[in-house]
């Protein structure tokens, strides 16, 4: 009997230490519902595209609150967008483009850390969950620097250490390498998740910004993501394959 | 107490029987052993050339990792050494050179770390250089129809403690090694990864191409676990590419 209780208290304390440890499952692939890759803050009807809402929640006024130099340049970089969209050229998208881009990414746990591979141009991020630091400043990288935590449901990234090069969507909204992304991902039902995005850089806006998009789950059986690797055109220039081109 | 007695003396042949030798590896809550952590090839002889090779600029002699055929030389088809030979003279082919994945089995010995994870129904594999990726699915789902990738599409399966993984949609164009050996496209390939001690993951891989090869030949290169402070980089390379369009196009299709 002694030892039917032992076990039972055993078994008991276990469970409890195993649901306490349970971090959120986010595993998955997911894709950016919508197209705000093409405009976080929205864009008019086109020639078969209809028209969009900004995707920025906070200001309320769906606007990214550029200082007005800035704001010049948006405006420049999204009239010369063909020739200069670093994404165009194969880098790789940085954040939060990343997450919008209309092609999907899978995400992968373990106690200490969650991947996220993304099918364009194979990005990846491992970003560590276990309270080890970012790096110093001034070490930069496309992607960024990823540290995350858990909070409730919610996985929460703090990411920094940026390259100043890459754009936040495919209408030259931009960032310098003072960029810090605070991501939050949190799931609302078993398909569905919502992404959110504060965004703060002093060189470039006024004050941080929020933006919200939806992801949902890739369900078909078996769908899994595609080597999406660029090839250099009869000219030597770096190219992504035209499927995925949208 | 009793008891627990009879259960230590009934372990204990089992034990005993299973192999003295044999490593006993961690394993995951599914049975299956833990291959997760960063991993590195033991030596870098096989990135420079697969086969046994003498100093060369800018090249450390090595010993072959050629394990099957006996006596280390890829069985290449008459006419196919030399073009092989003919790459080494022009290494500004080499895909790797040009910013593109490594391509299966190279993949698996650069000169940079690799990470690998287990979760669930997948074996992932992050390179750290051309930030490389493969994703093994171990559910038993069928090859994808018609593809054509660096690295392939594998699928895992477990035999005991093996990890066996058939790769299949290789586009053909990796070299095998920085010294132009190749596969060429219609290769298919085997790999075999089991641990062998704590910090150690034997990597055998074995080649089959008829148009290419006499025969199929077979490849091993231990992987060793590098230290735990040890994080994959970001790894650029096309991005900030200025020489790019200097390059030649069409020489690394051949």
């Amino acid at each position: 009997m002694r030892w039917i209780t032992l076990l039972c208290t055993l078994f008991a304390f276990s469970a409890l230490a195993q649901a306490q440890a349970q971090a959120p499952d986010l595993r998955g692939i997911w894709e950016a519902a919508g197209i705000a890759y093409q405009n976080i803050e929205g864009t008019p009807a086109q020639q078969g595209r209809p028209a969009t809402k900004s995707v920025v929640v906070e200001p309320a006024n769906g606007k990214i609150p550029y200082r007005a130099d800035s704001r010049k340049t948006a405006d420049r970089n999204f009239k010369d967008r063909a020739s200069t969209d670093p994404l165009l050229a194969c880098f790789q998208p940085g954040l939060p483009r990343a997450a919008l881009l209309p092609e999907p990414f899978q995400i992968f746990q373990s106690s200490d850390r969650v991947i996220i591979v993304y099918q364009h141009v194979h990005a990846y991020r491992v970003i560590f969950t276990d309270g080890r630091p970012h790096y110093n400043e001034g070490i930069e990288f496309y992607m960024g620097d990823s540290r995350g935590r858990w909070e409730g449901n919610t996985l929460v990234v703090d990411v920094t250490n940026f390259k100043p090069e890459t754009w936040l969507d495919a209408a030259g909204n931009f960032h310098s390498e003072k960029l810090h992304v605070v991501e939050r991902y949190t799931r609302t039902g078993p398909d569905t998740m919502t992404y959110e995005a504060t965004v703060d850089d002093p060189e470039v806006f006024e004050r941080s910004w929020k933006m919200r998009i939806s992801l949902a789950r890739h369900t078909e059986a078996g769908f899994q993501l595609v080597e999406h690797e660029c090839e250099r055109d009869t000219r030597g220039v770096f190219r992504h394959p035209p499927q995925f081109l949208k | 107490m009793k008891r627990l007695a009879l259960l230590v003396l009934a372990v204990i042949p089992v034990i005993a029987a299973s192999g003295q030798s044999e490593f006993v590896p961690e394993r995951l809550s599914n049975g299956h052993p833990n291959f997760s952590g960063i991993w590195m090839a033991g030596s870098l002889s096989a990135a420079f050339n697969v086969e046994e090779h003498g100093a060369s600029y800018g090249t450390p002699a090595g010993p072959s990792v050629i394990i099957d055929p006996p006596g280390g030389r890829l069985p290449y088809l008459p006419g196919m050494r030399e073009r092989a030979a003919d790459n080494d003279q022009h290494r500004e082919r080499d895909p790797v050179g040009q910013c593109h994945m490594h391509g299966v089995p190279r993949v698996m010995f650069p000169p940079f770390p690799l990470e690998i994870r287990q979760d669930g129904d997948y074996v992932l594999i992050l390179s750290e250089t051309e930030h490389g990726v493969r994703i093994i699915p171990t559910d038993g789902r069928p090859f994808l129809k018609d593809y054509s990738s660096w690295n392939g599409d594998s699928r895992g399966r477990w035999e005991g403690d093996t990890l066996v993984v058939e790769v299949r949609g290789l586009n053909g164009r990796s070299w095998l090694d920085q010294a132009g050996n190749f596969a060429g496209p219609g290769a298919t390939i085997a790999e075999r990864f089991k641990l062998t001690g704590k910090d150690t993951l034997d990597y055998q891989v074995t080649v089959e191409n008829p148009s290419v090869f006499s025969r199929p030949f077979t490849l091993r290169v231990p992987l060793r676990r590098r230290p735990p402070d040890v994080e994959l980089l970001e790894y650029g390379c096309i991005e900030g590419e200025r020489d790019a369009a200097h390059m030649p196009v069409e020489a690394e299709k051949k």
